[in-house]
């Protein structure tokens, strides 16, 4: 198969047609806004409150944060809420992404502690002491991390996040599933029954979906 | 447990074995079960089926099987400083079964043309093209002793190789990506035939059938469905009361002895300690990276190049297969998730054709892939027309992840010299062993045929309905799990390393057997060749110990 880690895009130009009869089918290049993130402005301070609730006793009071303070916690954890953001479905703040970051950060990725926390330091830099990413407005806050979407810290965050929204629940994030659910994933399933999609259901005959 | 057998390291045993993947898990049941005294060394842990999960993290990310990967590098030709990579370039489990236990099963036969392709075609300067030693014919039995004793379920394509026996089982149920396959290739004049696989479809030789999880491609089968040599060879020849399986023990060279015959096999044991044990004849099925590395390794003052090494082919030759990929999204789920991977493929590029000005050949399927399980998706499998974060990515992949697959090409590669696995100067395993150092460049017909390929599976995509689709651009190629090539068998000691029956040419007691003794590529699906090389290796070392000329 192929292999993992090579540029997406190189060749997508080639592949996109000239034809309006058929522009359904292909790349509907939207305007790629944020539209559709329905996010209520509160203060600085009321969020970073729910945070540090969520960072430090979501469901085990007795959970302490093992890698990161709860101030680096809270700004990861409003980086990664505009990577995944709550929107009519969960987020990576509901998912408990910052507990994935946390442990991971603790144990098999501790060689990232110190890049992580020197990219947080760097963006935070910029706000003028002592206001914290997650103090600032979402608004704010994608206008930030578009300013730095192409840096290794931002990739490794995004990644983190993709990680911790997806991956086992036992690795402290996808918490009740949440991001499996998002995509329909059902992976903890073990075993599945033919029809498994729409188009095999055609041949194997059932429900219209699989599901 | 009772059967388990362990022996002296310093009493020689009849064969020494490196590697207990899909061939050294094959000769390991042939010989022990032949009655011959076999330790297998195996650098990686012995894990169970039962050892075996779903967590993608682990698996795919972590590369939990692919063990210590420490000391490997890349480069692009040989005036290039060779550099770590994110991913290790040449990708093989280290885990009892090898890369059997965690590949995803596409067992497509060679044809006969793969085998004497040269002589049909002509000489393609620059190249080491050359034809195989042996024929389909020859290998043909063996092809049917992987499809019964290793179990693969299938049915026959129109152009396929002739067989002598049917497929053990029928084929995979047909799945949403092989019937909108089908859909495409009806539309455009091809067929979509069913996949050959290395899956269990009904219960064959005490294995259970597969249960559908979805989680094949880089894992290993928690129930045993898949055919690995963990799950069907192992056991046998562990059963046999004549094979130890010598887990964590990491080769480091083979000693030879003043008759220049192969002696003993040196390694690291799990606390790190050197050990030796003693063998009439070893047989190196390391995988086409290991192999040669080992080989190399194993340089002394009568073979100052590398073991087995008078022919400088060691290492050299390497092929990876090309592979290309079109992803493809569709109105309704599929679910694609469930399940194998491939259930139709495509033969009809399979042959080499003079109108395409390359040379090349390759096969299609149709597979989930990057929307096997969703950070592989998140990672790999987004169009690039939508922003990599935020709220109209998240939408995105909501939508996505149940309804897209991927159309897949893989391709032949040709050998070259430039192409090939050396000891790096500078870096060492953990082991302290030095660092295995790939260079690769895809020769230009490789990269023609892939673009060719990838060309087609557009194609297909727009005829089966895709609503959107765009290509994952997989060249030039980084790495595979396809190893090949690295010590060809042939007749010629000067151009080959091993004979057509697996000796190595400079040391008679030394066999080797895996992907490195690959002289072509083959159309991208090679494993279910190793293994019917195994089988027929095994017989030949049979013959060769029943004649006293080992």
């Amino acid at each position: 198969m192929p292999s993992l880690y090579v540029a997406i895009t190189r060749k997508t130009a080639a592949m996109t047609k000239n034809n309006n009869e058929l522009s359904r089918r292909r790349f509907l290049i939207s305007a790629g806004s944020l539209a559709g993130a329905s996010f209520v402005r509160m203060s600085g301070a009321s969020i970073a409150a729910i945070t540090q609730a969520a960072c430090t006793a979501r469901d085990d009071p007795a959970a302490a944060l093992l890698s990161l303070s709860a101030e680096d916690a809270l700004d990861i954890e409003a980086i990664a809420a505009r990577i995944i953001p709550s929107t009519d479905t969960p987020g990576a703040t509901e998912a408990g992404v910052v507990h994935f970051f946390d442990s991971a950060l603790a144990g098999e990725m501790r060689d990232k502690r110190d890049e992580l926390l020197a990219g947080l330091a760097e963006l935070n830099a910029a706000n003028g002491a002592p206001v914290r990413f997650a103090d600032l407005a979402p608004g704010e806050q994608d206008a930030r991390l578009h300013a730095i979407q192409d840096s290794d810290f931002f990739g490794l965050v995004r990644e983190m996040t993709i990680f911790g929204f997806f991956a086992m629940s036992s690795y402290g994030g996808n918490r009740d599933h949440v991001g499996w659910d998002l995509v329909g994933f059902r992976g903890h399933n073990g075993a599945w029954e033919y029809p498994f999609g729409y188009y095999d259901a055609t041949v194997h005959g059932g429900g219209s979906d699989g599901e | 447990m009772a059967n388990k057998r362990t022996f002296d390291l310093g009493r020689p045993v009849d064969f020494a074995i490196v590697g207990s993947g899909a061939a050294g898990g094959i000769i390991a049941k042939e010989l022990a079960t032949a009655g011959f005294e076999v330790v297998v060394f195996e650098q990686g842990p012995y894990r169970k089926a039962a050892d075996f999960g779903h967590d993608e993290l682990a698996t795919v990310f972590r590369l939990e099987l692919n063990g210590d990967v420490s000391g490997q590098t890349f480069r692009r030709s040989d005036d290039e400083t060779a550099v770590p990579q994110p991913r290790p370039p040449a990708e093989y489990a280290q885990t009892v079964g090898g890369s059997s236990a965690h590949f995803t099963g596409n067992f497509w036969r060679f044809r006969e043309v793969d085998f004497r392709e040269r002589s049909l075609l002509g000489a393609i300067s620059g190249t080491n093209f050359a034809d195989w030693p042996i024929s389909y014919q020859e290998l043909e039995p063996y092809y049917t002793r992987v499809d019964w004793e290793i179990g693969v379920s299938g049915a026959p394509g129109p152009n396929d190789a002739p067989r002598s026996k049917p497929f053990p089982m029928p084929p995979m149920p047909i799945k949403s990506s092989g019937v909108l396959l089908e859909r495409g290739a009806k539309r455009l004049g091809l067929t979509a035939q069913p996949e050959p696989l290395a899956i269990l479809t009904q219960p064959h030789n005490g294995r259970p059938a597969c249960i559908k999880c979805g989680y094949c491609m880089w894992f290993g089968c928690e129930i045993g469905a898949k055919s690995s040599t963990l799950a069907a060879m192992i056991p046998l020849a562990e059963a046999s009361g004549n094979c130890e399986i010598r887990a964590e023990s990491a080769v480091f060279r083979i000693e030879t002895d003043a008759q220049g015959r192969a002696s003993e096999v040196r390694y690291f044991d799990a606390a790190g300690n050197e050990r030796s044990q003693k063998a009439r004849a070893v047989i190196v099925c390391a995988n086409g990276a290991e192999t040669p590395r080992l080989l190399l390794m194993s340089a002394s003052e009568r073979h100052p190049d590398g073991l087995a090494n008078s022919s400088g082919f060691v290492g050299r030759n390497l092929m990876f297969n090309a592979h290309v990929a079109v992803n493809a999204v569709f109105d309704e789920p599929l679910n694609d998730y469930k399940g194998v991977q491939v259930t139709r493929i495509i033969h009809d590029f399979y042959e080499c054709d003079e109108s395409r000005a390359f040379y090349g050949g390759g096969g299609i399927d149709a597979r989930p892939l990057w929307s096997a399980t969703p950070i592989l998706h998140s990672l790999l499998g987004m169009p690039p027309d939508v922003p990599s974060w935020g709220a109209a990515w998240k939408h995105e992949i909501a939508h996505n992840f149940t309804r897209q697959m991927s159309i897949v090409g893989s391709t032949t590669s040709l050998a070259q010299d430039s192409n090939n696995i050396t000891l790096d100067p500078t870096s060492t395993d953990r082991w302290g062993r030095p660092g295995l150092r790939v260079t690769y460049m895809d020769h230009d017909d490789d990269i023609a045929m892939g673009r060719f390929l990838e060309a087609r599976c557009a194609e297909l995509a727009e005829a089966a309905g895709a609503v959107k689709y765009w290509p994952f651009d997989n060249l030039p190629t980084t790495g595979s799990p396809h190893l090949l090539g690295t010590c060809r068998m042939g007749d010629d000691p000067a151009a080959s390393v091993i004979d057509r029956d697996h000796r190595s040419h400079d040391v008679p007691n030394l066999f080797i057997c895996d992907g490195s003794s690959f002289v072509t590529s083959g159309r991208g699906q090679p494993t279910m060749t190793i293994m019917a090389l195994a089988f027929r290796a095994a017989d030949k070392i049979k013959a060769a110990a029943a004649a006293g000329t080992l």
